[in-house]
């Protein structure tokens, strides 16, 4: 192990520091070099106008966003470049500085051109080149520490240890930078799970190290009664190091859930539409007769509006509305003729209101059978005393006193229903006109 | 000739009516975008513009906004196949003189492009009722009683209407003039439009379904 607990460098000792660096760097995801200044180098010769164009990233944030719309830039993963603010925090509150200033500089918007500009740019960069980035971010990190910019060595290095090792197990791997990252450090192999593996190992062992580091310093005597702190500083440095991938693991099994969910729904819609709307359509195709063709279509129509908008219809109806809305819907399939159906205000099912609309459901199949037209249209209207149905065609129309006697309909169920239900149909009919059925009762 | 200018983002409707009305209306535009739409109606100033309710963009209630702003002298008659009661009264309030469904025969739509053009307001049956049902006598105390209620003549042609008779045929039963039902229409329409009872939009944003 390159960097043990009892790491105890000198500025001069600089060197022995590398190899730390160099070892993350390896493992991986430090394919870019997370480091503030640099960043602001590369950005400072090539954007004329604006000297600092990352832009801060409002939707993935911990404070600014700043972190985030670096992170972009470099196309690493932002907990990296926050492990580097928090590192440098404690290099005499550099970090906080410096992240201030960063803020001040960067941009709400960027032109999307520009930032894949950039990410072109880190993307051709060197190994070789990243690692003298690393030892740039190394040795500006020493050079705060001989300058006396610095809260101590043991806090600092705990901290930045801790940080870095956070960072390690925190990141993901994204298919494209595994394959990048396999190929370079594992000769064309290297799985998923090495990977994972290793990264959390890596990141154990420097969280570890930066923890046993920070409590070897402070009175080691102070805790060795204490066997309390010592399992609760156990658990946390186990929670630590295994927490970022327990929590992943649970993100993941909730979006299956819902991406399960997602499919049950795109299921049921898509058996919905095979069952009802493909079903039609093909039926229509079939069809030659224009009149059945635009019927099929309308009561389509009224399937599919109704779920997708409608509330469940329950199936006898549970008011004036929706019963006489379904009644015509059921004659208008049977007959064969287009029903529009006009409803204002509304009122619950009681005896009356249930003979009004059974009245009204034979109007409309007389209308349908025997007038001729077009097209029925249906009013109803509940008022707070009364509720009313008009059912009008512009048919043939016929004189009562001549209707032949065998249809009953009219005298029997329009007319007697509604006197036996305590109200009253008028029928006006003018040959050659039409035909009008004025259906009325008090409510109750 | 009457100048109609076309909006809807279908274009196999679009190109349907563009064949219907092509024969009887001089065609001014067509436009199946809402930005679009806005800039080319305000240049070619057509007499009736004939808008889709849903489309991307700020459906017809942007464009008819955005066109109302600059060329108030505009008439808009609104096409849907939505039919529901928030569309229509939200169309109606942003300035549209009339509203009928795409499913509207074309002997009828070219009838209403000429009523729109000549100023008056086209309600269908089912427009009719909304706005009964949405001035409904059961409200109390109207703020304004003038712009908040509709008078007993008012309701009996929009009863008539919804009842699925012709403005002649709704003449001819109240015994006035096919002018005068006219007339009632659109005070019904300039209620609707100015009328500032807060029922009216939450009854139409609590009616989903109609």
């Amino acid at each position: 192990m390159r960097y043990g607990p009892r790491v105890s460098l000198r500025p001069q000792g600089f060197l022995r520091v590398i190899p730390c660096w160099v070892v993350i760097d390896a493992v991986g995801s430090f394919s870019r070099n997370p480091e503030e200044e640099s960043i602001s180098d590369q950005t400072l010769d090539q954007s004329p106008q604006r000297r600092f164009a990352f832009v801060r990233n409002q939707d993935d944030r911990m404070i600014a966003g700043l972190s985030t719309g670096i992170a972009d830039v470099l196309e690493i993963e932002a907990v990296y470049v926050r492990a580097a603010f928090v590192a440098l925090a404690f290099a005499g509150g550099i970090g906080i500085l410096l992240y201030a200033i960063l803020w001040v500089l960067s941009l709400d918007e960027v032109p999307p051109e520009r930032v894949a500009a950039m990410q072109k740019r880190f993307a051709a960069r060197l190994p070789r080149q990243r690692l003298a980035l690393w030892m740039l971010f190394g040795g500006v990190f020493l050079m705060l520490r001989s300058w006396g910019i610095w809260f101590g060595d043991s806090l600092v290095w705990s901290a930045t240890f801790i940080s870095f090792g956070f960072a390690l197990t925190w990141s993901r791997v994204d298919p494209s930078r595994r394959s990048r990252w396999a190929t370079q450090t594992f000769t064309g192999e290297g799985g998923n799970w090495r990977s994972v593996a290793i990264r959390i190992v890596a990141g154990g062992v420097l969280m570890t190290g930066g923890l046993a580091m920070y409590l070897n310093s402070v009175d080691a005597n102070a805790l060795v009664g204490n066997v309390a702190l010592a399992v609760g500083m156990t658990v946390a440095g186990i929670a630590l190091v295994l927490g970022p991938w327990v929590w992943r693991l649970v993100g993941q099994l909730g979006a299956e859930r819902s991406e399960r969910i997602r499919s049950d729904e795109r299921a049921e819609m898509a058996a919905h539409l095979h069952d009802s709307v493909l079903q039609t359509l093909a039926l229509m195709q079939r069809t030659d007769d224009p009149k059945s063709m635009s019927m099929l279509a309308r009561q389509q129509e009224r399937e599919l509006r109704g779920w997708l908008y409608g509330p469940e219809p329950s199936p006898d109806g549970e008011t004036m509305r929706s019963a006489l809305e379904g009644s015509a819907a059921r004659l208008e399939s049977a007959h064969q003729v287009p029903i529009d159906v006009v409803v204002v205000g509304d009122a619950p099912m009681d005896d009356a209101i249930r003979a009004l609309v059974a009245a009204s459901g034979e109007a409309i199949t007389n209308a349908a059978r025997h007038s001729g037209a077009e097209l029925i249209s249906v009013f109803g209207e509940a008022t707070g005393d009364t509720a009313d149905i008009f059912v009008s065609d512009q048919g043939k129309g016929f004189i009562l006193d001549e209707t032949d006697p065998d249809r009953k309909g009219i005298s029997e169920s329009i007319i007697h229903r509604m006197e036996r239900a305590g109200g009253e149909a008028i029928i006006t009919s003018v040959p050659g006109e039409g035909t009008e059925v004025h259906m009325s009762v008090r409510r109750t | 000739m009457i100048d109609v200018f076309l909006v809807d983002d279908h274009q196999l409707f679009l190109s349907g009516v563009k064949a219907e009305l092509s024969q009887v209306f001089t065609l001014a535009g067509v436009s199946s975008d809402v930005d679009d739409a806005i800039d080319q109606i305000r240049s070619t100033a057509p007499d009736v513009v004939l808008i889709d309710v849903h489309m991307p963009g700020g459906g017809g209630l942007a464009v008819v906004g955005a066109v109302l702003e600059t060329h108030p002298d505009t008439k808009f008659l609104a096409l849907s196949v939505s039919d529901a009661a928030e569309d229509v009264i939200a169309m109606i309030r942003a300035g549209a003189r009339g509203y009928v469904t795409k499913s509207i025969a074309p002997s009828e739509l070219a009838d209403a492009i000429r009523r729109v053009n000549d100023g008056d307001a086209v309600f269908s049956p089912r427009l009719a009722g909304f706005v009964l049902d949405a001035f409904a006598d059961t409200v109390p105390a109207p703020s304004d009683p003038e712009l908040d209620q509709l008078t007993s003549r008012e309701r009996e042609v929009l009863r008539l209407i919804a009842r699925g008779y012709a403005y002649k045929q709704v003449a001819t039963k109240l015994s006035i003039s096919v002018k005068t039902v006219e007339s009632h229409v659109s005070a019904v329409l300039r209620k609707l439009q100015l009328s500032s009872r807060y029922e009216l939009a939450r009854w139409a944003s609590d009616r989903r379904i109609v």
